[in-house]
């Protein structure tokens, strides 16, 4: 058996340290390119949303490199993403390739079915093992959260352009190679101190952006067309309210993203009273405190026909107006280009900054 | 109080219900009538461009509507039955709306969801009942014959009357026995709002063919051919759409099957992957997928409307040929 998952963000670290420890092989597709999205464009439905083509792709090229199970997350809406895991194996058998899907359910009443499936995967494995396994892999994560957040927030520093992103890069792979549980303090602490080695610059008052939007598309940097290092290298101090520890936190606290669910819902309020799902309701939350933090503009990214981001799109605009700082929504789709999503960047981060000096002359 | 309700998405399943409770309650009813041009036109500029047909055309009657009400009634229908939903669009439609332009009159909109079990819903309508007035029997009563009346539209529907007829419970059937039989099948508002789909239904039957939709397959057929897919589908008004196309594909009801799917709709873009697949397992029964939006051209919609008619009624002499000579 040869497990595979699409990429999305850091997602490898925890993955690929939970099938260690159980000794199970996996399949790590090649990573996100053009072609990954071609392949996805051309297999998948053409009014579908973006990340459920790219994820396609990945699949298919993992399929090419000799996986023959397939992991997904699924649901029950009311957004398509629930409905992905079915789409693929659908559309992969179609086109004749052999594999088994496996998917996750979250979900009371489909509980029975991960159960079944988990079985599936651990391949006889005692669930105390499987136990250790997620434990190991998902402290792992929470810790490159951490580190990926530092990143995040020093970025704009950089003396010499893309130094963060090359000690982050390292950063990942240390974390990776960590394999016992008892490690991971340390190498969490040596990956904070290697970015913090990185020659900075001083910056007065920076420039504050805030990322919100789709949740594969902010934290899949291939795709969302490395917003966040455009923005660092712009000059801006970003933050983002998208984490993955965050999100599978059942609870609604959100350590990295540093509100809970219940707060951004209370700010989302006076726009949005009720979830749309996936995190419409949370890029109008986070939108109005981000704003209230003093940031100085938020960058929406969200993927062509997305049904709960193009509601938060459409009304961001009064949003924006009430909280009076700019927001910009980047629609995404395999049309998208790097480039044009730069200028538009730039133009908005200027802006953006001459907003903020207008404001602190007023002060 | 004139309370308005735009004429557009839930309107074509729920309007005699909602109209018959306010009523009942004392309020004035003003719906904003079939989609027009300018309708369409003031919602496309006012909607977010990205967004499916139907939202576009719902926010023109929504504007249509502003100036002339006290308040707008678009309920919130989270779900209309425990483990589904409905589409995104639906749970965000009050707050888009109420947003959409400076100045909108105030949104009554009582939330219903299955989700949450009877009562919440029962508290939910009593709550919007006791705003109107204080009686708490003459909200019963509302209830009561304002269901009665959605049991009656429903069920003219399922005759074959179409929405506006089924509401006076009068008018042609769209099956009458002709040999000819297409399905229509999508979403209401994507089948009965005669403006956006250029009168599909009314030019089916000038050429005379008999029409079927999803009102007029039973439910229980519907969901019988449900059960066989592999995978739930969870938005409740996509049930009827995929449980329709199943259900006409694999027992053959109808000669073929229009499927009606709005650009940019979600849960469509999907699903007619997997109604194409089990099309194709079923037999292949003819089936063509018409994707409209505000762009869609008159003519190149009725000349590929005609030859896909034409194609079925000469496949079906043909069959009709070799019935006969065996
Ligand atoms: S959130 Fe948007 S892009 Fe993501 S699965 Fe749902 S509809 Fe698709
Ligand atoms: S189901 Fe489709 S057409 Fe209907 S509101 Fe949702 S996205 Fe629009």
């Amino acid at each position: 058996m040869k497990i595979a998952w699409p990429h999305m963000g850091s997602i490898e670290v925890a993955m690929t340290t939970i099938l260690d420890e159980l000794g199970l092989d996996y399949v790590l597709p090649p990573p996100s390119s053009n072609r990954t999205m071609q392949l996805g464009v051309k297999a998948g439905p053409e009014f579908a949303c973006f990340p459920l083509k790219t994820t396609l792709g990945n699949y298919i090229e993992a399929l090419e490199a000799g996986a023959d199970t397939l992991v997904m997350i699924a649901g029950r809406g009311p957004c398509r993403f629930g409905f992905y895991a079915e789409m693929h194996r659908r559309i992969l058998s179609e086109l004749g390739y052999e594999f088994r899907m496996v998917t996750l359910e979250f979900h009371l009443n489909d509980l029975p079915l991960m159960a079944r499936n988990i079985r599936y995967l651990k391949q006889g494995k005692p669930l105390r093992a499987v136990y250790q396994a997620l434990k190991f892999g998902l402290a792992k994560a929470v810790a490159v959260d951490h580190i990926e957040r530092q990143a995040l927030h020093q970025r704009y520093l950089d003396l010499e352009r893309g130094t963060t992103s090359a000690a982050l890069r390292k950063a990942y792979r240390k974390m990776r190679d960590v394999s016992d549980y008892a490690g991971l303090p340390g190498a969490q602490r040596e990956c904070l101190e290697m970015l913090a080695a990185v020659p900075k610059r001083e910056v007065h008052d920076p420039v504050k952006i805030g990322i919100v939007g789709e949740f594969y598309m902010v934290l899949e940097p291939f795709f969302n067309l490395d917003i966040e290092e455009q923005l660092g290298n712009m000059g801006a101090y970003v933050e983002r309210n998208i984490w993955l520890t965050d999100w599978i936190r059942p609870t609604g606290n959100n350590p990295i993203g540093g509100h809970h669910d219940r707060e951004s819902e209370a700010a989302a309020s006076p726009y949005l009273t009720h979830s749309v799902g996936g995190e419409g309701i949370h890029t109008i939350g986070y939108t109005v405190i981000y704003a209230r933090e003093g940031f100085d503009g938020v960058v929406h990214v969200l993927p062509f026909t997305c049904m709960p981001e193009t509601i938060a799109k459409a009304i961001l605009p009064v949003v924006s107006r009430d909280v009076g700082i700019p927001v910009i929504s980047l629609v995404i789709d395999e049309q998208s280009g790097k480039a044009g999503v730069e200028t538009r960047l730039e133009a908005f981060v200027d802006l953006a900054r001459s907003r903020r000096r207008h404001a602190s002359r007023q002060t | 109080m004139i309370v308005g309700i735009p004429s557009g998405l839930l309107f074509y399943r729920y309007f005699p219900l909602w109209k018959s409770f306010l009523e009942e309650l004392g309020a004035d009813v003003l719906e904003s009538g079939e989609t027009t041009r300018s309708i369409l036109s003031r919602g496309v500029t006012r909607c977010e461009n990205d967004s499916c047909l139907p939202v576009k055309v719902f926010y023109g009657h929504a504007l249509a509507l502003k100036d002339k009400v006290d308040a707008l009634f678009i309920p919130r229908i989270v779900s209309v039955e425990k483990r589904t939903h409905t589409c995104p669009k639906m749970l965000g439609l009050p707050d888009m709306i109420r947003l959409a332009e400076d100045g909108m009159p105030p949104i009554i909109a009582p939330t219903i969801d299955f989700h949450e079990g009877f009562w919440r819903n029962y508290k939910a309508v009593y709550q919007l009942g006791s705003s109107f007035t204080r009686d708490p029997r003459r909200i019963l009563r509302a209830g009561i014959s304002s269901w009665e009346r959605h049991r009656a539209y429903r069920n003219h529907l399922a005759q074959g009357l179409k929405p506006r007829d089924a509401m006076n419970g009068d008018g042609q059937k769209l099956s009458d026995g002709r040999v000819l039989k297409i399905a229509v099948i999508g979403h209401h508002y994507n089948v009965f709002d005669s403006f956006t789909t250029m009168s599909l239904l009314d030019r089916l039957q000038g050429m005379d063919v008999d029409v079927v939709t999803s009102d007029m397959i039973p439910e229980e057929v519907q969901r019988a051919e449900l059960r066989s897919l592999p995978k739930d589908i969870y938005w409740s008004y996509e049930r009827e759409v995929v449980g329709s196309v199943l259900a006409c594909v694999r027992r053959k009801m109808v000669d073929g099957v229009i499927f009606m799917i709005s650009f940019a709709c979600g849960p469509d873009s999907i699903l007619q992957v997997v109604c194409e697949q089990e099309r194709k397992a079923a037999g292949n029964l003819p089936m063509m997928c018409m994707v409209i939006d505000e762009h869609t051209g008159e003519g190149g919609f009725i000349t590929r409307i005609e030859a896909f008619v034409d194609m079925l009624r000469r496949k079906k002499l043909q069959e009709l040929r070799e019935t006969r000579v065996a």
